[in-house]
């Protein structure tokens, strides 16, 4: 447990003015925007200007500072003409026989000859840029409207330089996976990528996006995504950045009726990391799987906070989380399942399982539950272990020394982590992450 | 009592002399002494609570146990000064009487960690990914054993009955110098029992030797062992041919005791 300073602010005035204004006001000298993004902005700096970024006096951020957030950013801010780093930095390798959208810095790239020659029929990617003609339909925009307040969705409104919308059209099985290659350049960028998500009705899609960078990367992420009716969504959201990265994301999802997401979180890389998930079962028998999976070792810090909100009758939530905290790393999990009197007959499991491998290590988790109405069945569970001693013993009777029998046990654990990805190439890729992480020295690499 | 050679001239692997071994403060061997020499097969039998499981897991290296007096030697090695993957390498094996389920490691992940760690031990490269499979289909068809399942998790989602024919298959890859079987017997329907004695009676050779650890004399139907030994108050009370295996099936341990009592 760390002691946390009540009052701590977690932002750094410059003079008498905050980040997001300095950043606000160079952005908008760079020319005048659309209306429907414009608006926006202000309304989001208003409420951040009332609001302030998290800081550890709130108990959902308790185990996570963004102290050394804040002032990395603002050293970006005053760092002499900002000067990006030249070119391109290199992204992970895309999966083959699937479709690769990069975003770079938050800007999506568009090929020579445009994005929807390679897009398969049924599929759309887009940009909303902020200086360009049109925004998202206006129905979509009053959705992404109705989503409660948040400071780190707010920043990234009022500074994202880009917005991506992918949608579907109705009954489109896209089989081809996308892969969503979010990269950073490092400083002194702060990068906002803004996905928006849409599925029609009765369509399917695999989404790998993944969030990777320069050294020095500073991101803000946001998704917000929708499933109409009968539709199902395959996500791998992934975060390998280098390992002074440090990432604040957050992932919204609204699921219709009968239609289900599957989400799978990976966390491999960064210096700080927080992700905030929020899934809500909106419509008559729509069910969600969520699972997460997460290395803190090294100087890692992270923390992943998901919500599961049974909103309607008959919904389904399974949800699996592990994680493995060693050297001095830390690693948080807070897992909520709500569900609201106008879900009755719902289904909700939650596990959390944990690997502690060092002393000097932590993990700190939090499974909780809120019900409010009858005739429903969840249960949670979580537990922070060492390896099962009869499993090394068993391996060890089999001629593995005690160092190979832990790294065996230990990769075994992570590899069960990633049984949920549906994309082959790009789980055993993730696979051959992971274990070159464990094989190599304690502090491992950049992912 | 001393025992003759079943082989002729053969060396003794596993020498176990006046072995006491506590649990928990709690004295479960009380001085047991057993000598097992290549090409031999014992069997170890006795009521519950006898130290029949102590004594395999004192001799595979397990944690958790206390050796307060005697020895045991490996071909002439003290067996007690080393660690369980030592004792592996230098051919002994345990045969689980629960075999462990550890999911996300493939069964033929393990057995190749385990057969190169072995060849390592005696200064041998490591098995070719050719050789490996040859070897590995092969046991499979001696076992029974669905090649399918070598990708799987060890023994992840096995029955009772295919857990101990693992163990059997991972024996039979491995080739121990000498092998102590836990309760293999135990949870095994007459097909199965077949199948695991199959296995074993096919490894038998004069220069290997088998431990076996069971309550029932039935495995013994299908193994024959060269002795049979009474375990009982933590020391082996009494020491025979496989006539004796009959003996206690038609008497009990009981009678045996009692007998052996006075």
């Amino acid at each position: 447990m760390t002691a946390s300073t009540p009052h701590e602010s977690s932002t750094e005035p410059s003079g008498t003015r905050q980040p997001w204004q300095i950043a606000a006001e160079r952005q908008s000298q760079a020319g005048p925007e659309t209306g429907w993004l414009s608006l926006r902005r202000t309304a989001a700096l208003g409420r951040l200007g009332e609001s302030g970024l998290p800081n550890t006096g709130e108990e959902d951020w308790r185990y996570t500072s963004l102290a050394a957030y804040t002032r990395r950013w603002t050293d970006y801010l005053v760092a002499p003409a900002p000067a990006a780093a030249p070119g391109h930095p290199s992204p992970p390798p895309g999966v083959s026989a699937g479709i690769t959208v990069d975003i770079v810095d938050g800007v999506l790239q568009v090929p020579a000859g445009g994005l929807p020659a390679c897009l398969p029929a049924g599929l759309t990617v887009r940009s909303m840029n902020p200086r360009g003609p049109t925004g998202p339909a206006e129905d979509l925009l009053r959705r992404l409207d109705a989503r409660p307040a948040d400071s780190l969705v707010d920043l990234n409104t009022a500074l994202l330089a880009d917005v991506v919308l992918v949608t579907t059209a109705p009954g489109a099985h896209i089989a081809e996976p996308v892969h969503v290659r979010a990269v950073s350049r490092g400083g002194p960028g702060f990068a906002q990528p803004r996905l928006l998500v849409d599925l029609a009705p009765g369509s399917q899609l695999t989404l790998i996006l993944e969030h990777s960078g320069r050294g020095g990367a500073l991101v803000n992420a946001v998704a917000d995504i929708w499933l109409a009716r009968d539709s199902r969504l395959d996500l791998v959201r992934v975060q390998s950045l280098p390992d002074d990265g440090m990432l604040t994301e957050t992932t919204r999802i609204e699921v219709g009726e009968a239609a289900s997401v599957a989400v799978t979180s990976v966390d491999l890389g960064s210096q700080l990391s927080r992700h905030a998930i929020t899934v809500a079962l909106a419509g008559t028998g729509a069910s969600a799987t969520l699972d997460g999976l997460f290395l803190a070792d090294g100087h890692r810090h992270i923390d992943n906070r998901t919500l599961l909100e049974h909103r309607a009758p008959q919904t389904t939530s399974r949800e699996t989380f592990r994680g493995i905290a060693d050297d001095h790393g830390r690693g948080i999990f807070n897992g909520k399942i709500i569900v609201l009197p106008g879900a009755p007959g719902s289904n909700a499991t939650l596990t959390n399982r944990n690997l502690l491998l060092s002393s000097t290590a932590e993990i700190d988790t939090k499974p909780e539950l809120e019900i409010y109405v009858d005739d429903v069945r969840c249960s949670h569970g979580a537990t922070t272990g060492q390896l099962d001693a009869a499993a090394l013993f068993y391996l060890r009777s089999r001629g593995l020394d005690p160092a190979t029998a832990r790294q065996v046990l230990t990769s075994a654990f992570l590899r069960q982590g990633l049984e949920s990805i549906g994309v082959p190439a790009f789980r055993s890729r993730l696979d051959a992450q992971l274990q070159a992480r464990l094989a190599g020295p304690a502090a491992g690499g950049a992912a | 009592m001393p025992l003759e050679p079943v082989v002729p001239n053969s060396i003794p692997l596993l020498q176990v002399t006046g072995l006491r071994v506590a649990v928990a403060g709690k004295e479960i061997l009380t001085g047991l002494d057993l000598t097992v020499r290549a090409g031999e097969v014992h069997a170890i039998m006795g009521p519950n609570g006898s130290g029949k499981s102590t004594l395999a897991h004192v001799l595979a290296g397990r944690d958790g146990y206390e050796v307060t007096g005697g020895s045991a030697t490996f071909l002439g090695q003290d067996l007690l000064a080393m660690a369980p993957e030592e004792r592996a390498r230098a051919g002994v094996f345990l045969g689980f009487q629960y075999p462990i389920e550890i999911p996300g490691v493939s069964n033929v992940y393990l057995l190749r960690s385990a057969l190169n760690a072995r060849r390592a031990a005696r200064g041998e490269r490591e098995i070719d990914a050719a050789s490996l499979l040859r070897l590995v289909k092969e046991k499979a068809r001696l076992m029974q054993m669905n090649e399918s399942f070598l990708q799987r998790g060890v023994n992840e989602g096995f029955s009772g009955g295919e857990k101990k024919r693992n163990e059997i298959f991972q024996m039979a890859v491995l080739e121990p110098v000498l092998a102590i079987l836990d309760e293999t017997d135990s949870g095994l329907d007459i097909d199965a029992l077949k199948v695991v004695a199959n296995g074993v009676n096919s490894l038998r050779n004069p220069e290997r030797a088998f431990v076996l650890v069971t309550h029932y004399q039935r495995l013994l139907d299908y193994i024959r062992p060269d002795f049979v030994h009474i375990l009982a108050g933590g020391r082996i009370v009494r020491t025979g041919d496989r006539t004796l295996a009959l003996e206690l099936e038609a008497g009990g341990y009981d009678q045996i005791l009692a007998a052996a009592a006075r």
